[in-house]
């Protein structure tokens, strides 16, 4: 195994710039996602605590609004 | 065992969420050993040195770009024709993915090109299509987020997705259609790819991986969508009570 050249012979700026970039997205992706299903786990659970009418996907039951 | 109920987004959740694992963890083993081959394995080239290492993401984000489009524009149209509402669903959890990776493809691109070209843009057919591309999908984001009905904002969305879809093979062709900067296509359907096999296998590796992860976000994201929608819908039930 070669260990490759970190420089990338002088092109280490363009190639690991585009591979953080393309880490950074990714990680942001992710994280965003995270981020916005704890908010909707939340949600539910103010919901259900508020209401007696329990959100349906939690119990399977579909319910819906518009067609 | 009827398949057809999964079409139902109450009982596509429990399922999408099984799904998850089986496309993130092979997605994650997938780009390790595309890095690997990418970097380890394949050899300098002789005429770009080292910079074309950058080709074993743009190229798998480009073709997700326009891939992904694609299959956003079907699910769009199929939720509108249909009345699907979960097609819509994965129309709207797949734009932003596409959208991430059309970026990719533009910024990728561009620090290829300078070192390459010596330029980081030119208005060359394919990068100018592609920036196309990459308003189509914000276009297609913000007009679903700008209507209040999910369902009028799903078949608004289907209508400007559908069209632009017309927009792909320009893409894809634009290199052979018209006289440009960018280099044309490495892999072809018919005939032998121009590249050594470690860079094919590279690159390959890497599409895949992408595949992967965009199957793993997109369902993450439409499960998100389908709590939402059903927390409105519920709450809407409460309200007309």
């Amino acid at each position: 195994m070669n260990w490759p050249d970190l420089s990338m012979g002088g092109y280490g700026f363009y190639v690991w710039g585009s591979y953080i970039f393309a880490l950074i997205l990714f990680v942001w992706e992710i994280v965003s996602l995270k981020q916005r299903r704890r908010a909707l786990r939340q949600q539910q659970r103010e919901q259900q605590r508020s209401s007696s009418v329990s959100p349906s996907v939690l119990t399977g039951s579909a319910n819906e609004t518009t067609s | 065992m009827n398949i057809y109920k999964y079409a139902s987004p109450t009982m596509f959740y429990p399922l999408a969420g099984k799904m998850i694992p089986w496309f993130a963890i092979p997605a994650a083993i997938l780009f390790a050993a595309g890095m690997y081959v990418g970097f380890f394995i394949a050899p300098t080239d002789f005429q770009q040195g080292d910079a074309y290492r950058i080709i074993f993401i743009h190229v798998p984000a480009a073709w997700m770009a326009m891939f992904l489009y694609v299959l956003m524009a079907i699910y769009a149209g199929v939720g509108w024709a249909f009345n699907a509402r979960l097609a819509s669903m994965m129309a709207s959890a797949i734009a932003i993915t596409g959208t991430i990776f059309t970026l990719l493809s533009l910024v990728t691109g561009a620090l290829w090109g300078k070192p390459t070209w010596g330029t980081y843009w030119a208005w060359d057919a394919r990068m100018t299509s592609t920036l196309i591309l990459l308003f189509l999908y914000i276009g297609f984001i913000s007009l679903q987020s700008a209507i209040d009905d999910t369902r009028r904002a799903d078949r608004a969305g289907a209508v400007l997705a559908l069209v632009g879809v017309i927009n792909v093979p320009i893409i894809y062709f634009s290199v052979q259609w018209w006289n440009t900067l960018h280099q044309g296509a490495t892999i072809r359907i018919l005939g032998k790819p121009t590249i050594a096999p470690p860079m094919l296998a590279a690159m390959l590796i890497m599409l895949a991986a992408c595949w992967l992860y965009s199957m793993a976000v997109v369902l993450i994201r439409v499960r998100c969508i389908i709590l939402e929608r059903e927390q409105n819908a519920s709450r809407f039930a409460e309200v007309n009570a």
